[in-house]
């Protein structure tokens, strides 16, 4: 194994067209110990990864390897990456995959050798040497992952979001092999969602916001409420969007979920309402089956329970009263059609289409004219291909196409994602226009300060369930409202554990 | 699709400063199609100057009527390919189509009232075939209809007892009614003093219809947007299932169309009828700008691909080097409209960027 060195960044800065994904870092991270890196969504968490792990170049800035420069993108063999989800061969056995692009001689099928066999040992693959890796569990694909890299003598691992699908028992396991690098004297970089995981397993963790490290902590500084708080630190002062409005705690409801379980096991017995004009926003990381709750009232999870919408029930509800927009935009939007047509697709007899199915043109130019005024989407026509448009316009076209439908349930999954600070202000205000008119919105989100600008109240998931909500209103503060997210979802853990 | 005569943009921010942009997409299909047309005219203008007796009305009804089928064949493939699937087995279906009306017809003496219907059932019905399997069982559409093709042409085999059926010639001991004979052989009857095929009329009203299908319907509207993006379609709770079974179902009626329609006119039919058409209607479609990946095509783009390949066969056999010429057109048109579509794209790409 190379003499562990210390890598340096300095300066770095990376933007994608007119967005700024870094804007002039600097990190220094130290053989021998395990450095977090936290940030919410769209922080430059991921672009510092790539960098670092030479997929793409830094438009400025200095990569140092122990005080000289350094080209990740030319010396890619000494950093690893461990993602989610591994990036190996599925069909190759798990000492095929350890082999490949160290074959060394062309000319016959390599043969697993002495080295390669000790090495499978002690990482504990050495069983399952020859079952192919995709049917191995996931643990099994990442810890090849670790040992091809071991193999090669990478010096930097970067674990990116690495446990987020594995077991507890898996996860442990992860970060036993994840100590035992950093005393080996490789630098190891964690990047999770889990603050939890940064406080018991983390030296030092730096906070990145908006492209910068905004704070390193350490010591007695490092807790999962310090952490959370950096995170929703901003500049200037967040306005809780529910703030002004008191709801009503008695009074009609808009939708009603009892008994709600999963067939697949992401969450169960769930019970959920929501009023008229209430935004809420259901939060929890990876695993807690946030996510899974908010797709299953789109009806796209098999459920058993009872459901209630409007004055729809069961599959009829989920069928025709609710809309969903999904988190990635490639799963809403048409490439292949443009702007307009991109808002009216979900519309169909009688919106945009009459007798004998034929279209209303004149019908749809004026809807579509309504809507990219309705919904401030930015265009220079409205023929532009949907391609064409910024992140966030595109965002407001595929709010819209669910908005268009005039659905009594709305549900967005990560509604921001992506989005720049401008146009997130403008997709919270038609949220909340849209609940104002009587309808119910639930949104699933990964980032407080989302919670804090869009929701009337909040529920956190953990392990399957839901915590009571938490009134947004009631929190003049949004650091305050991230202690209480994080404490509710360590007390959870700790009513499971026990 | 696009829309054109787009209104005043009264929300859009940068009002119409960006004209170059509003109208590009329509501006890009318009781009290709053009080309195309450029393209049939430049190889008429070559075969007329290298063969002046070329210039000729004569041969260009040739044309018309050789690509009717073809075309027809190509509108059905459109509809599958624009929704995002293959489908390899119209060839078969025009010849099982033709295949089960003579049977029933001149074997079975069934009146040629009931065949022809039931015949056009076998189209769809195996458009049902191939679409359940798509959809239901959720296996690949190049394997389905890999299979059916196969399948069907076994079918036609033995269905026919692998005989030629000639109406006008029928086996000994049957007679076909003369009112029967009249009516069949009059669905391609041909008219006028330089004597034109209906054949070109039915090319021309299927092409109409399925255009107002796919450029002037809701059908039309969410095809195109389930072949676009398949799995927005079915977040957004579009009839994915359905549509393309109804495309499927479609590509089979227009082959059985397109079968009876040659079995009218040329009134022979054999087993492996049609089989030779897969891979020439396959090449009208894409010459035509639809793209494979779903999402993309055009009724006007997929007749000028069909016509400029009839085209080609009909100049290149008045030039008469040899069918080795034409097999290495066919290819290489094919492989430059998609070589040129790409390109232009990518050129595109760069220049917004």
């Amino acid at each position: 194994m190379t003499a562990a060195a210390a890598v340096s960044l300095r300066g770095i800065a990376k933007r994608y067209g007119s967005t700024i994904a870094l804007d002039g870092l600097d990190l220094d991270l130290r053989p021998g110990e395990v450095m977090g890196i936290a940030g919410p969504n769209g922080a430059g968490k991921s672009t510092l990864v790539r960098i670092l792990a030479g997929e793409e170049p830094a438009d400025s800035g200095q990569i140092l390897l122990n005080g000289t420069p350094w080209a990740p993108m030319q010396d890619w063999a000494r950093v690893a990456v461990v993602h989610q989800e591994p990036q190996l061969f599925p069909n190759l056995t798990v000492a095929e995959n350890m082999l490949v692009g160290r074959e060394g001689s062309f000319a016959a099928r390599p043969r697993l050798d002495a080295a390669n066999l000790g090495l499978m040992r002690t990482m504990g693959i050495a069983d399952v040497a020859h079952v192919m890796l995709g049917d191995c569990t996931l643990a099994i694909q990442q810890r090849t992952e670790i040992a091809r890299a071991v193999a090669r003598n990478a010096s930097v691992f970067l674990f990116d979001e690495p446990n987020s699908a594995l077991t507890s028992a898996e996860s442990d396991e992860l970060f036993r092999e994840m100590h035992a690098l950093a005393r080996a004297g490789h630098i190891v970089a964690l990047v999770t969602h889990r603050l939890g995981d940064f406080v018991a397993h983390c030296q030092r963790v730096a906070v990145v916001r908006d492209g910068r490290v905004r704070r390193i902590l350490e010591g007695a500084e490092l807790t999962e409420d310090g952490i959370a708080r950096q995170l929703v630190t901003v500049e200037k002062a967040a306005t809780p969007g529910g703030r002004s409005r008191q709801l009503a705690e008695q009074g009609p409801i808009a939708f009603q979920v009892q008994d709600w379980t999963d067939r697949n096991g992401a969450f169960a017995q769930v019970s959920l309402t929501g009023r008229p004009g209430e935004v809420v926003a259901l939060m929890g990381v990876e695993g807690s089956g946030a996510r899974e709750m908010l797709r299953s009232l789109a009806g796209l999870e098999r459920c058993t329970g009872q459901i209630q919408i409007g004055a729809l029930q069961g599959n009829r509800a989920l069928r025709g009263a609710a809309a969903y927009v999904p988190a990635a935009r490639q799963h809403s939007l048409y490439s292949n059609l443009s702007v307009g047509e991109n808002l009216l697709v979900r519309l169909g007899v009688p919106q945009i289409a009459g007798r004998g199915l034929a279209l209303k043109r004149r019908q749809m130019q004026v809807l579509i004219a309504d809507a990219i005024a309705r919904f401030l989407v930015k265009v220079r026509a409205p023929s532009q291909p949907v391609r064409s448009l910024s992140g966030g316009n595109q965002q407001k076209v595929a709010i819209a196409q669910a908005l268009l439908c005039a659905p009594d349930l709305l549900l967005l999954e990560e509604p921001t994602r992506g989005v720049d600070i401008h146009s997130k202000a403008e997709i919270y205000g038609l949220l909340r226009a849209y609940a104002a008119k009587g309808h119910a919105v639930v949104i699933f989100c990964t980032e407080l300060l989302e919670v804090y600008e869009a929701a009337d109240t909040v529920r956190v998931a953990s392990g399957g369930r839901l915590s009571s909500p938490l009134a947004v209103a009631a929190y003049d503060q949004v650091e305050q409202l991230a202690s209480d997210v994080i404490r509710l979802e360590q007390d959870h853990r700790a009513g499971t554990a026990a | 699709m696009t829309f054109d005569n787009p209104p005043p943009t009264s929300g859009s921010a940068q009002g119409r400063s960006g004209f170059s942009q509003a109208g590009q997409a329509t501006f890009d299909v318009a781009l290709r199609i053009g080309g195309l047309f450029a393209a049939i005219i430049l190889v008429a203008v070559i075969t007329v100057i290298i063969k002046p007796n070329a210039f000729n009305l004569d041969v260009g009804i040739t044309v018309l009527r050789a690509m009717s089928s073809v075309a027809i064949m190509s509108l059905g493939l459109l509809l599958v390919i624009v929704v995002g699937e293959i489908d390899l087995s119209f060839g078969a279906v025009y010849g099982l189509c033709a295949n089960v009306l003579a049977v029933l017809w001149i074997v079975n003496g069934v009146s040629v009232y009931v065949a022809l219907p039931i015949a056009i059932a076998t189209g769809a019905l195996v458009g049902l075939f191939n679409g359940a399997l798509v959809t239901w069982f959720k296996i690949p559409s190049f394997i389905v209809t890999l299979g059916s093709y196969n399948l069907l042409y076994g079918v036609s085999l033995w269905i026919t007892n692998t005989s030629t059926f000639n109406p006008v010639y029928p086996p000994a001991g049957v007679t076909i009614p003369q009112a029967e004979l009249d009516l069949f052989t009059g669905l391609t009857a041909s008219y006028g003093t330089r004597p034109i095929s209906l054949e070109v009329a039915w090319m021309i009203g299927i092409a109409v219809l399925v255009w107002l299908l796919l450029h002037r319907s809701l059908f039309g509207f969410r095809l195109t947007a389930v072949g676009g993006n398949p799995v927005a379609a079915r977040l957004a709770r579009l009839p994915v299932t359905r549509y393309k079974i109804l495309a499927f179902v479609l590509c089979g009626v227009l082959a059985g169309i397109a079968g009876i329609l040659d079995f009218s006119f040329i009134q022979t039919v054999q087993p492996n009828s049609g089989l030779s058409a897969t891979f020439p209607v396959f090449a009208a479609v894409i010459i035509g700008g639809a793209s494979l990946s779903g999402g993309k095509g055009t009724v006007i783009g997929t007749i000028g691909g069909a016509l400029l390949l009839a085209e080609l066969q009909q100049g290149l056999a008045l030039l008469s080097p040899g069918p080795h010429v034409q097999q290495l057109f066919l290819g290489a048109v094919t492989i430059g409209a998609v070589a040129l579509d790409l390109t232009l794209s990518k050129i595109r790409n760069r220049r917004a960027s």
